[in-house]
């Protein structure tokens, strides 16, 4: 039995210790936002915030997740309340598919938590571990812009 | 179903010049229209004038019918019904709708006739309307071909307008007043006297009169939607993580596969030792399938976890194992008794080419390709006694329909197919493993829906690719002037591949052998374009733009080559070379928007590719710079003839995801064999472009054509011979096979 | 407090297994060579620059890089990874974004591996990927490009690894399919208490 933070809220799950965090949120607990891509760390669709850091949560196992704080894309943001990048996300038309798109609003999101005011070399640094196959890239690119602006003026 | 459409289906011959001599149908079976499928399941109250829309008291729903693979479809189908229909964003809900001979694809035909887009013969025209014929009578609803635009738009424009003109028909009847002296807007009947009546308020009138038929569509400056922005219905959705894929799904009892089959595709399984796994964590059982395993667990990763731990012996495959033997047995087809077909032969190459002298002898190499969607293939089936329910991302429905009704022996009526969002497809959703693997344990446990998920190993494993091809070409220059071009290609059929998978044949020849290449707008005084086929290859699939996919990248490699050795500008020679003015006038802008001739700087080079493929000439200019860690792309000018730009928010993100494709493909990317396995099991292998890659991409439409085309494939073609005239440009070394990344870095 | 005790009386004494490690410290005997302590360098030059070391052992552009056998040629890190001055990405894109901290051994072919220390590039200072033996081996001796360890320092640091699941018990043992540094890290150990043993001497054309 694991106990942790999801969104803000305590859970328990009674699963396999290697089981990854991936897997425990989409099977175990119904949150479908993560998404499955590769399963090895090379897509990124599965990002999420791991206390407070972007990580690939199919490579944390349910042994690390005793007393951690994890947020998903859907406690990110909602449709309703987006969060900044969700909203520039929203704003620029980005998704074509859509199935990466969490994972690309994660890593941008915990990003610019660090980094405000990015640099263009710095954008392409972070956001090249997340693979798009629809090639969304260059409107990725203007939303992290976006989002950055929108978190720095004053709410 | 007809006794002609089972003929006909079973005997498809898209893409076979045989249509025109063999094929008759009675005018009345091709004329009749097919059943609305909405009439049947409509509830208490609801009304449908078309199998497009549904008008209830609760609402507002437009049917989709294209499946939504990521581009847009579901949006742009609304839109173009929304535009007559007098309906905003926001007033309506979208669903798939049922499969249905009524969402007949009136445009994929296109492509499969032996003329050019240009040719408006009397001949090439009846050909068309034969080739329509057969889909129509067959019921072919497909998504693919980059038809969704082509097909739906007029058809959904007229769909529109006579919902609008029945409703206001009830109206005219319900408040006796001239149906002449009502109008339409934002969802509602305005009535003489000002007052407004919402459509779902005359569901029940509307349901008693027999559907109208237009007179006339609306002026394009009369249009709301077409052409401006568009808000896409499901943005909000996949940037919050709302939107539900068909791997997402849950339902009650519902029990999680995966599975292990031969990764030497379409070869038996010899043994299999299960105890292991069957001890494993969740796991509650181990299925034996037509040539593999199947795990069910109680979460998808123990049953990953557990199908991995089955010790089992794989047949042997039934092509060549090794990948030498492959491109060999590509070099052997050359021969008179594998040409698919002559497509082209204008002047006289043999003299054009015979003597001495200096006669450009090529040849080009392209790999297969995974198409490698991000979301894993997966579906969801329940077989019951009396009908499946099957929850998937299908391009062909009514084929999945047909193939879960053959396996289970129940009426296709009974199989219900319930389309689904997806992770991308590129083509890989036009195949039916998933489906059959699925419907396969399904029926090992009756009653329960079974969610089957491939792995991502298990997904490269068996993901038919993209062709692998071959290209021979010689050219000669005489008085400086690119004079003949013979290009001989050799490829396996992709479409025999396909239909072979699900029983079908598809006789010679295959256009997409030579698409891109013998429809060329470059009129040499000599050219000959001959394509053959290749046999005893892996099975291979439709891959985003299909065959121009590698016959542009030979095209448009040997004549920049001819180019250069003639020592001409590529851009001016090509402009001489194309008299076809819609052409023309691509590369005029292209060359534009790109200040083609302006000077670069050092270790930088432009090249320049021209492909026309779905009917939409397409050319793009590519700028590199050769940096101390490798090619770095900087720019990339894309300008495309598609008629009609219907929402130019959409059309740029297409033409932009299709240049990455394209790139990136052509930089780092191939699936090779080994011991007949597919090397390539991940991500990890088979990389494309990443963001730090990519260039800024510059996109123009033009909208000078006659004819409205679909822009999901046509920019592919082009990305790859541009990069490697490019590239050609900046360091004066001539990249001929893909992928590139085998000769040459990229920063 | 207790580890540092137990490295002081393992060097005293011949032989002395360590607690949570099978590796034993086994105190070279007998007469050795400047020869001998050559013939261990060479073996552990073959641990320094296979790809599971050298990749992160990389220079001020902080870039770790991808080479051996499933590599193909040798290039940088897919994915444009820079690990930033601080050497583990805090300035982009951190390792532990997909490089977990660890003891559990490394299963999945191809993903990201692990480790019982956050993943991370050696200093810079320790640069040795691509260099030659001589290079290597002056470096490693030099205080000022080695952490400022002398002969013993660095044998505690290869116990410490061992204590710690860290990065040199994750070459020998890489998992996934990976091709493994050569020898194990008991043989690493021996080489290296041998090599400190004898004075670190380095094959010819060493730059002093």
């Amino acid at each position: 039995m694991v106990s942790f933070k999801l969104n803000g809220a305590a859970v328990q799950v009674e699963v396999p210790e290697r089981m990854p965090l991936l897997w425990v949120l989409r099977d175990e607990l119904g949150l479908t936002g993560t998404k499955y891509g590769c399963g090895i760390a090379q897509c990124g669709a599965c990002t999420v915030f791991y206390n407070g850091q972007a990580v690939r949560s199919c490579q944390i196992p349910a042994s690390m997740l005793d007393g951690a704080e994890i947020t998903t894309i859907e406690g990110l943001g909602t449709p309703e309340q987006p969060h900044p990048a969700q909203a520039a996300w929203i704003e620029h038309q980005v998704a074509q598919c859509g199935y990466c798109q969490s994972g690309q609003i994660m890593a941008a999101a915990g990003f610019l938590a660090m980094y405000p005011n990015p640099s263009d070399e710095q954008i392409d640094q972070v956001m090249s571990g997340n693979l798009c196959r629809c090639g969304t890239y260059p409107r990725i690119r203007e939303a992290v812009k976006s989002a950055a602006v929108k978190l720095r003026e004053p709410s | 179903m007809s006794t002609l459409a089972k003929l006909t289906r079973r005997g498809f011959l898209i893409g076979s010049a045989t249509i025109a001599g063999g094929v008759a149908f009675g005018i009345y079976t091709v004329k009749k229209p097919h059943a609305n499928p909405l009439l049947d399941g409509l509830g208490e109250g609801e009304v449908s004038f078309n199998p497009w829309i549904k008008i209830g008291s609760d609402g507002i729903v437009l049917i989709t019918p294209h499946t939504d693979l990521g581009q847009g479809a579901r949006s742009v189908q609304a839109a173009l019904l929304a535009e007559e229909l007098d309906l905003e964003f926001g007033q309506f809900r979208t669903e798939p709708g049922p499969p249905s001979a009524a969402y007949w694809n009136t445009a994929s035909g296109g492509e499969g006739v032996p003329f050019t887009s240009h040719d408006r013969s009397l001949l090439a025209e009846s050909m068309r309307g034969l080739v329509g014929s057969v889909i129509k009578v067959m019921g072919l609803q497909v998504t693919g071909g980059s038809s969704t635009v082509p097909d739906s738009f007029e058809k959904l424009l007229i769909a529109g307008a006579s919902a609008r003109e029945t409703l206001k028909a009830a109206a005219a009847r319900k408040f006796a007043v001239a149906h002449a002296d009502l109008h339409t807007s934002d969802g509602n009947v305005l009535l003489p006297d000002g007052r407004q009546i919402a459509y779902v308020d005359l569901a029940a009138e509307a349901a008693s009169i027999e559907p109208v038929r237009p007179k006339t569509l609306r002026e394009p400056h009369r249009w709301r939607l077409i052409g401006k922005p568009m808000p896409r219905l499901d943005i909000v959705a996949k940037s919050t993580g709302t939107q539900v894929y068909g791997i997402d799904l849950r339902m009650e009892g519902m029990v999680h596969a995966s599975l292990r089959t031969n990764p030497r595709q379409g070869g038996p399984m010899l043994r299999h030792d299960s105890s292991q796994a069957e001890s494993m964590p969740g796991v509650s059982r181990v299925l034996e399938l037509s040539n593999g395993i199947a795990v069910i667990a109680d979460n998808t990763w123990n049953a990953i976890q557990a199908a991995r731990a089955v010790e089992i012996e794989w047949g042997p495959a039934p092509y060549h194992p090794e990948m030498a033997e492959h491109w060999r047995e590509l070099g052997e087809s050359f021969v008179e008794a594998r040409l698919d077909k002559e497509w082209r032969n204008d002047g006289d190459i043999a003299a054009a080419l015979g003597g001495t002298g200096d006669v450009l002898e090529l040849e080009y190499r392209a790999p297969y390709l995974a198409h490698a969607p991000l979301e894993p293939i997966s579906a969801v089936v329940q077989v019951s006694e009396q009908r499946v329910d099957l929850w998937v991302s299908h391009q062909i429905p009514r084929f999945a329909q047909d193939l879960v009704s053959r396996m289970t022996g129940l009426p296709v009526e009974q199989v219900h197919l319930h389309n689904q969002y997806c992770g991308g497809s590129f083509g890989h959703r036009l195949e039916f493993e998933n489906i059959r693997y699925a419907t396969e344990i399904a029926m090992q446990l009756r009653g329960t829906p079974v969610k089957l998920t491939f792995s991502r190993e298990e997904d490269f494993a068996h993901d038919f690719p993209r062709q692998i091809a071959l290209c021979r070409a010689r050219g000669r220059v005489r008085d400086g002037k690119l004079d003949a071009l013979d290009l001989q290609i050799a490829a396996p059929s992709v479409i025999t591949s396909q239909f072979s998978r699900i029983d079908m044949s598809a006789p010679s020849p295959d256009s997409q052998l030579a698409a891109g290449v013998w429809n060329t707008a470059y009129a040499l005084p000599h050219m000959r374009v001959r394509a053959y086929r290749a046999p005893n290859l892996a099975p291979v699939s439709s891959w985003r733009s299909v065959g121009a996919s590698t016959g542009g990248f030979f095209l448009e490699s040997a004549i920049d080559e001819m180019i250069v050795a003639a020592g001409l500008d590529p851009m001016s020679e090509r402009l001489r070379l194309c008299s076809e003015p819609l052409t023309r006038k691509v590369l005029e802008a292209v060359a534009e928007l790109s200040g083609w001739g302006s000077k670069l700087g050092p270790n930088r080079g432009r090249g320049l590719a021209l492909v026309e493929s779905f009917g939409v000439p397409t050319a793009e200019v590519v700028e590199v710079t050769w940096t101390d860690r490798g090619i770095r792309i900087d720019k990339v000018y894309v300008v495309a003839e598609v008629g009609r730009v219907v929402d130019p928010v959409n059309f740029d993100n297409q033409v932009k995801g299709a240049v990455v494709w394209g790139l990136g493909h052509a930089m780092n990317c191939e699936i090779t064999y080994a011991d007949g396995i597919a090397q390539q099991t991940n991500y990890h292998a088979f990389e494309g472009m990443r963001l730090y890659q990519c260039p800024e991409i510059v996109v123009r439409g033009l909208e000078n054509g006659d004819r409205i085309r679909g822009i999901g494939e046509p920019p592919v073609p082009p990305a790859a011979p541009a990069l490697a005239n490019a590239i050609f440009a900046a360091t004066g070394m001539r990249l001929r096979e893909m992928p590139f990344h085998k000769f040459i870095d990229f920063a | 407090m207790i580890r540092t005790a137990a490295i002081v009386l393992g060097l005293a004494i011949t032989t002395c297994a360590l607690a949570d490690s099978t590796l034993q410290v086994n105190r070279p005997s007998g007469e050795l060579s400047t020869e001998d302590g050559l013939i261990a360098w060479q073996r552990i030059f073959a641990v320094l620059s296979h790809p599971r070391c050298s990749n992160c052992h990389t220079d001020e552009h902080n870039i770790p890089m991808w080479s051996g056998p499933s590599y193909g040629r040798t290039r940088p890190h897919g994915m444009n990874i820079h690990a930033g001055p601080s050497r583990m990405g805090v300035e982009t894109l951190m390792c532990s974004t997909c490089h977990i901290t660890s003891r559990t051994p490394n299963t999945l072919p191809h993903a990201a591996p692990h480790a019982g220390h956050p993943w991370m590039l050696a200093p810079a200072a320790f640069a040795w990927h691509g260099k030659d033996s001589a290079s290597v081996c002056t470096q490693l001796r030099d205080p000022q490009r080695n952490g400022g360890r002398d002969g013993q320092a660095l044998v505690e640091h290869i116990i410490h690894d061992a204590e710690a699941h860290a990065f040199i018990t994750w070459g020998f043992a890489p998992g996934g399919g990976r091709e493994p540094a050569p020898g194990s890290m008991q043989a690493h150990l021996d080489d290296m208490l041998l090599w400190t043993s004898v004075g670190m001497p380095c094959p010819e054309g060493a730059q002093p």
